[in-house]
């Protein structure tokens, strides 16, 4: 019985270590591999990809009035199906097969470090 | 007797035709160590990336498929007269491709060739994709997914266009085996587990893919007239 309990215990403790959020570290490394060819490595979207030709100018996440007009869901939308899901551009592709929601989720929370605001409300 | 002779003659041919496409791997795979080449490259499958530290460990890449990945005429010359493939440095963002790759002399190069043409996957059915102008693929690839958004490629009137974090795509139909480049698309994580680009697999249909495989497969270098 003893065996038991202490199994369980493991595994909630396994389950709970799976679901933990990615930690800042984690999401800043995520973030620079993923996001900064085009945004930029300190998210002010002049990431290596940004040559004259580039069509649009990749969001400057340091840009508070901007990044408050966007909701945290908006920024979940767009991260997860790109562009032209919240009516932006397709060069902004979806990466919603690539990163897990956890690292999503990691993100929303490194760009409201980078812009220094909490986004639209509600 | 006659499906002896039939069997007999058959293995010379395959023994013959396999000789002269692979001419000696095992020279190849020694110059390839002697070189130092594996300090870089590692070639030995399946992918063993695991997470971003793995991928960013990495000094250049994998070579474990690359005989699905590569045309052996395009593979050859380069190892003798290598020209940047990526403008940045690899895994790098912030600095520019030194373009300082090793040079093989002649008979190594082309031992080195025949070696990595060896290494191929299970994972690149051949003779799917043939190269074919597709405005299809180019709408997928200049617009609807932009591939062009992250590689180079060249446009009308031969202009470098596209990003500059990934490969250039620039001549991509006389460097990359047509087939590979749809087999990457469908099943990416076979080949690059842990990578900048994103997975385009339930995005985009395997009818799209083959459209993006075709017109990537058909960039090659314009005729002069």
């Amino acid at each position: 019985m003893k065996n038991l309990m202490i199994i369980a215990a493991v595994a909630a403790l396994a389950s709970q270590l799976a679901m933990a959020p990615v930690g800042a570290a984690e999401t800043e490394k995520v973030f620079k591999f993923y996001c900064a060819q085009c945004h930029g490595l300190t998210g002010k979207g002049d990431g290596p990809n940004v040559t004259k030709d580039f069509p649009v100018s990749p969001r400057n996440f340091t840009n508070a009035k901007e990044m408050n007009k966007l909701s945290d869901a908006d920024l979940k939308n767009v991260i997860m199906d790109g562009g032209p899901s919240v009516s932006k551009s397709p060069m902004m592709p979806p990466w919603g097969k690539t990163l897990n929601a956890e690292e999503v989720d990691g993100l929303i929370k490194h760009l409201r470090v980078l812009c220094k605001c909490k986004g639209k409300q509600g | 007797m006659k499906p002896i002779l039939t069997a007999a003659l058959s293995t010379v041919f395959l023994v013959t035709t396999a000789s002269s496409v692979l001419a000696d791997p095992a020279a190849g795979k020694a110059a390839f160590e002697a070189k130092g080449c594996g300090d870089c490259h590692y070639t030995a499958g399946p992918a063993k990336e695991k997470t971003i530290d793995d991928q960013l460990a990495k000094k250049g890449p994998e070579l474990w498929y690359a005989g699905s990945k590569f045309q052996k005429d395009w593979l050859g010359k380069w190892l003798a007269d290598p020209k940047p493939i990526r403008p940045m440095k690899f895994n790098v963002l912030t600095e520019e491709n030194p373009g300082d790759h090793p040079k093989l002399a002649g008979a190594d190069a082309a031992s080195v060739a025949d070696f990595l043409m060896s290494l191929t996957s299970t994972d690149v059915p051949a003779g799917k994709v043939k190269p074919k102008k597709n405005p299809k693929g180019r709408q997928i690839f200049i617009k609807k997914m932009p591939c062009s958004g992250c590689h180079q490629y060249a446009g009308r009137k031969n202009k470098i266009s596209g990003g500059r974090s990934g490969p250039s795509l620039v001549d991509a139909g006389v460097r990359l085996n047509p087939d590979w480049i749809l087999a990457y698309l469908k099943n990416p994580k076979v080949f690059k587990p842990v990578k900048m680009m994103p997975v385009f697999t339930g995005l985009l249909s395997d009818k799209d893919m083959m459209n993006v495989a075709r017109y990537v497969a058909n960039f090659k270098p314009k005729k002069k007239k």
